[in-house]
């Protein structure tokens, strides 16, 4: 959970609050983009529609507003002139203001089915790419997760469209309106008076350097405090991480005066940028203010002059509200539209992404591949490399005959993981073929070889349901008597017991609920269950005592009559009663034969197994 | 500095509100007729103002960044430095995870919170205040209106938010399990396709995608609501201001400027309050975040400090090898000579009836532990998975403590001692070895600091570790986080040779020797015999090969003490010691080399 804030801060801190953020290449994502909202085209025209309805109505309520605010002050006048004095009824004033009472609700509609079309516009957008996304991935090779860390991925389908989502949703339609505002307010203000159009549009450039200036400077100081945080959340994972290291050698106040270090600069850093982003307020409102001192003052004249009236001088305030309000965000909104697309770009170089080769559908390989294999397995010249250019496998081969158990030896890097990754199709060989029962595996679907296999992995892997759920994953439809067997053949049925609430406890992938044993009698359970026809155990029972392993070995025994395994592990105590042991050095089998038969040979693997006893 | 965040807001806010009232007088006179002069005096006038108003908002802005950069810093020392005095039963208790998250994320959460409520909250009473008041000023009805309006407003305020709050903090949840889901699938990627569970996970994913959806687009429509009523409240407000005032100028009570004053005004009023609403909406959120900083703060340690300082007879610490009897460093006070021979008979550390159970467990995990580590023995420990071992360890360092029974320390019960000084006397190597980003030094002198360079040397050769003497910078190589950057034997060697170079008087191997290869470790055993003679080790185990030479090796099974004994002995009496034995060694004729 840690590593996954640890990943999420860093993609989040990438600046691209700050326009850093840029799309490659626009006009491909804007065309991607098309496409993608295709299923919402209507609701677009009708937004864009009302858009415009919005516009007219914001624009011609202000512009109203003046000519009513003149009508009143005139009659006022009047009547101030014959010394009575007047208010407002129906004829003189009333009815006009309910015309303008309607326009401003006219508007207020438009808006309100504006905003509530494109509520759902953006959440649509993402669901349809993370559908998308979703089903991507279940196609791309596994090079493609191997070159990658987990955190890269999942911020495509989380952090970068969360980001596309909020941009759109807000964004583009102010975009919109604000265009379209700032475009016909400009125009009433020229109408109105061009020379306090001329004092509001220098004040606004003056507002906007402001700006820019200031980001400048905050951008370095936002670039600092990342870095600050960074340290202190690096810091942080690795005393939380290794504490007990540091309590065991008393390392305590060193520690405490490291992380309180990284605080201090911290607190500068944020201080600093923090001030400079809180100050761009103060410093817009008073260039603002001023500006409308100047309008103010240079409105004054103007009406001293009669040149402008009353109701005129009204109106261009709110005009002046409704354009610059719109102009100062302008900048942000562009850089939030700017780093949107550049997620979005992102999540399109994923879905691009070049996928594993379809699965032979030919109905001779479907009647090839029986409902259960026999178990006879044959490498034939099998050649392999993670990647192209450089092999690692050069000419594997050797045959297993239908519930032999074969034992997979040799140092890290020797290509025993690998042996498996091809015998269950998760990498495509380079040259020669597999054979499962004189079927090569590529002839098949990939569905039915996996079928066929039960793997238990060195990595353990469980997901966030209950300990049934992760047992049963392989057989949802399995009994709570099945699954409990299953668990009983792994001898972690016990433990289950000692959970507070049994098989419906929830586990999680992190859960420290479980020791790294338990998990992996978890994962053997699963398998039980499945009751393959050929088995991989991956280096599973390492991290299980040889003891309780030899209790499963016992049990997997019963289960093995008539099944192919395959195992790998460091412990020569499991593999010296299988039927053939394949010893690997840089991926190449160096030798191959019974225990007895190596030992009496002499080579590497009797070297090995005699190094036991010092 | 609190009260003078608050004088500035005043000030700022002060001033701005002026301004209003400043240019209907403008206006006023412009409709009258005065000179230019009048106006542009007025004009300065309002400049002024303005300035005023901007400083105060620079410098409140300056404050707040302060104040809230003190806040994180504050909190975050405290949050750490209580945290360091965790047992492991505390630390589980909430998790690595959550205790990066709440160190990090939540106090995060909880300083944005104090610069919105600095910022956006703080200032909402007082425009209320002086906008209903200057709007009295300008004209008595005027101000009833405004009155009228902003009570109105507040009530709709809180019904809003009361709405929209359970709404976001949904929208945390499911995005938190959107999270989950996904990072489960892409980490789990083989298993899936070898369970032919793709569609499955596909379906799962949708699932949470569409549910995140739904409630995303909820709290947009709210949103979208909450800001169209906010605007044509606006709006209808602005035409009843007009009329009103078209009545009042009529009846002469007020002039025709004043128009833009009050408009302005009821314009900023129902735009602090919307801010206002905005950031009240994301205060549930920052509650939730500072109860979590809170709940690890009140957090009492389950394991404190015994008042009995050193009651315990301290040794002299050791030297490394008999071969240098080189005087080694210790922070230990000076020895008596009736305490070293009491020192010497009792055993360094003894549990007696040992009992143990975790608080949420049915039964114990450790139960009627008895035996003894002395100096210059080895004993072992070997037993099934989850049978206990690594929890003897946890309780010799008192990362746990006992339920009953007791763990003592020259026969002391290691409760009545400081844990510092507990912890000084036992070196431990840990299951999964854990290094810190540095130097090889730096890391090593962990064990003892401000050693000499021969020092570290020595513990290496010692800990099989001689690669580092062929890395390029040697003693100054890099180490990464977690030492990921050296293989998994290397890592347990340096932390072995991190263990030695303390002055201890008992070393403790927890399943140290398992990422070696067979020849290291029997190397490594034969170094250890030499150089820790003097010492008291207790090795955990699951090799057989490893322990068979110790003098006492202690069986586990199920939490209970099977077995006891030398190697021989056990072989003729204990079945699980046999067994244990016959899994690993093909012929039980080997056993006699053992």
């Amino acid at each position: 959970m840690a590593e996954a804030y640890q990943e999420e801060a860093a993609t989040e801190e990438r600046g691209d609050d700050y326009g850093l953020d840029r799309p490659a290449d626009l006009r491909r994502t804007l065309r991607r983009l098309r496409a993608s909202v295709s299923n919402q085209r209507l609701r677009l025209w009708l937004v864009l529609l009302s858009v415009v309805c919005y516009t007219f109505f914001a624009i011609a309520a202000p512009m109203y507003s003046a000519t009513v605010v003149d009508l009143m002050w005139g009659q006022i006048k009047e009547a101030r002139a014959a010394g009575e004095s007047w208010t407002v009824s129906w004829h003189s004033g009333g009815r006009e203001l309910c015309l303008l009472l309607g326009l401003y609700v006219a508007a207020g509609l438009f808006y309100f089915v504006q905003s509530f079309l494109m509520a759902s516009f953006a959440e649509r957008l993402s669901f349809r790419l993370r559908g998308e996304i979703a089903r991507k991935l279940q196609r791309l090779p596994l090079a493609f997760y191997d070159r990658r860390q987990p955190g890269e991925v999942l911020s495509r389908v989380t952090n970068d469209l969360d980001k596309m989502a909020e941009a759109f949703q807000t964004g583009a339609l102010k975009l919109m309106t604000s265009l379209g505002l700032i475009a016909g307010s400009l125009a009433m203000m020229l109408r109105l008076s061009p020379w306090l159009t001329l004092v509001f549009v220098f004040f606004m450039g003056l507002s906007l350097l402001a700006t820019r200036v200031v980001a400048a400077r905050t951008l370095r100081s936002a670039l600092r405090r990342q870095e600050c945080v960074s340290r202190v959340t690096s810091l942080a994972e690795e005393f939380y991480t290794g504490r007990r290291v540091i309590r065991a050698f008393n390392r305590e106040a060193e520690s405490s005066a490291e992380m309180h270090r990284a605080t201090r600069s911290l607190a500068e850093a944020a201080q600093r940028a923090d001030f400079l982003v809180f100050a761009i307020n103060p410093a817009v409102r008073f260039i603002n203010r001023a500006g409308q001192i100047g309008i103010a003052v240079g409105g004054c004249v103007l009406m001293l002059h009669g040149r402008l009236s009353v109701g005129a001088f009204q109106a261009f305030f709110q005009f002046v509200h409704q354009a610059g309000e719109p102009l100062t965000e302008l900048s942000y909104m562009l850089n939030a539209m700017q780093s949107s697309l550049a997620s979005l770009e992102r999540v399109y170089a994923l879905l691009d992404e070049e996928e594993m080769s379809p699965d032979a559908q030919t109905p001779a390989a479907e009647a090839a591949s029986l409902p259960r294999a026999r178990g006879e397995v044959r490498f034939c010249g099998v050649r392999f490399g993670y990647t192209p250019g450089s092999l690692l496998m050069r000419d594997i081969n050797f045959s297993v005959k239908p519930g032999q158990k074969v034992a997979v030896v040799g140092s890290t890097g020797a290509g025993k993981t690998t042996l498996i990754n091809l015998l269950m199709r998760f990498y495509e060989l380079d040259g020669g073929c597999i054979l499962l029962d004189g079927v090569p595996t590529t002839s098949m679907s990939r569905r039915r070889l996996r079928e066929q296999f039960g793997m238990v992995l060195q990595d353990t892997w469980l997901f966030d349901g209950t300990i049934a759920e992760n047992i049963a994953y392989g057989r949802p439809d399995a009994t709570r008597e099945q699954i409990a067997a299953a668990a009983r053949a792994a001898r972690v049925d016990f433990y289950v017991h000692t959970m507070p609430q049994g098989y419906e406890t929830r586990l999680c992938n992190d859960g420290e609920l479980l020791s790294v044993g338990q998990r992996q009698l978890l994962t053997i359970a699963r398998v039980f269950l499945c009751d393959p026809a050929l088995l991989i155990l991956d280096e599973a029972t390492s991290s299980v005592d040889t003891r309780t392993e030899l209790e499963i070995s016992r049990a997997m025994r019963r289960l093995m009559k008539g099944r192919t395994s395959f195992v790998i592990a460091h412990r020569l105590s499991t593999i010296v009663d299988a039927d053939l042991i394949l010893m690997m050095r840089d991926g190449d089998i160096i030798e191959q034969g019974t225990h007895d038969e190596l030992l009496r040979a002499g080579g590497a693997y009797a070297e090995l197994y005699n190094s036991q006893f010092t | 500095m609190l009260v003078l965040l608050v004088l500035l807001m005043l000030l700022e806010v002060g001033s701005g509100l002026m301004i209003p009232t400043m240019t209907a007088e403008l206006i006023n006179r412009g409709l009258e007729g005065t000179e230019p002069a009048v106006i542009v005096r007025g004009g300065c006038l309002m400049a002024a103002a303005s300035l005023l108003a901007g400083l105060g908002a620079l410098a409140g802005s300056y404050l707040t960044a302060l104040l809230a950069a003190e806040l994180g810093r504050y909190l975050r020392n405290r949050l750490y430095d209580h945290v360091l005095r965790f047992s492991e039963a505390d630390m589980e208790h909430f998790g690595t995870g959550s205790m990066v998250t709440r160190t990090l994320s939540d106090v995060n959460v909880v300083q944005q919170a104090l610069v919105m409520l600095a910022l956006m909250v703080l200032p909402v009473p007082v425009v209320c205040l002086l906008g209903i008041g200057l709007s009295f000023y300008l004209d008595a009805t005027m101000g009833w209106l405004m009155l009228g309006v902003t009570l109105v407003l507040l009530p709709l305020m809180v019904v809003v938010l009361r709405l929209a709050a359970p709404c976001f903090v949904k929208l945390q949840l499911f995005l938190d399990r959107m999270n989950t889901v996904v990072r489960e699938v892409v980490t789990g990627v083989r298993v899936i396709r070898a369970f032919n569970k793709e569609e499955h996970e596909v379906q799962r994913m949708e699932t949470v995608f569409r549910d995140y959806r739904g409630v995303a687009v909820k709290a947009n429509r709210l949103f979208a609501g909450m800001e169209s009523t906010a605007l044509l409240l606006v709006n209808v407000m602005l035409v009843v201001i007009l009329y009103v005032c078209g009545v009042r100028t009529g009846a002469g009570a007020m002039e025709m400027g004043d128009l833009a004053a009050v408009s302005q005004y009821a314009v900023l009023v129902l735009f602090f309050l919307m801010m206002a609403q905005m950031v009240m909406v994301m205060m549930p959120r920052a509650g939730v975040c500072l109860r979590r900083i809170r709940e690890v703060l009140e957090y009492e340690p389950s394991i404190q400090d015994g008042e009995d300082a050193p009651g315990a007879p301290m040794c002299p610490a050791l030297p490394l090898s008999a071969a240098s009897p080189a005087p080694s460093a210790s922070g230990v006070s000076g020895v008596s000579g009736a305490a070293r021979l009491s020192g010497e008979a009792l055993p360094v550390m003894r549990f007696r009836s040992v009992c143990f159970r975790y608080p949420d467990a049915e039964e114990d995990t450790l139960h009627d532990i008895d035996f003894s580590c002395r100096r210059g023995e080895t004993t072992a420990i070997i037993g099934s998975t989850g049978c206990g071992k690594s929890t003897i360890a946890k309780l010799m360092l008192r990362f746990l403590d006992v339920t009953s029974g007791a763990v003592e320390l020259f026969g002391t019960d290691v409760r009545r001692l400081r844990q510092a000084d507990l912890r000084a006397r036992v070196a431990c190597v840990p299951q999964r070895s854990w290094l810190f980003s540095g130097t090889i030094a730096e890391n090593l002198s962990y064990g003892l600091p401000g050693a000499s360079p021969q020092r570290m040397r020595e513990a290496l050769r010692m800990a099989q570790a001689q690669f580092v003497e062929e890395l390029p910078e040697g003693l100054d190589a890099r180490v990464a986080q977690g030492g990921t950057n050296f293989s998994g034997g290397q890592r347990q060697r340096l932390a072995i040779a991190r263990a030695l170079m303390k002055p201890a008087d008992l070393f403790l191997f927890d399943d140290s020797f398992s990422a070696l290869d067979v020849r290291t470790d029997a190397a490594l055993r034969r170094a250890l015999r030499e150089g820790l003679r003097d010492a008291a080790v207790l090795v955990i185990a699951q090799r057989i090969s490893s322990i068979a030479h110790a003098d006492r090796i202690v069986v586990l099974e199920d939490g209970r003490m099977v077995g006891c004994g030398r190697h021989a002995e056990l072989m003729e009496s204990c079945a699980v010691y046999r067994e244990i034995a016959r899994s690993q060694m093909r012929r039980e004729e080997d056993c006699s080399h053992g």
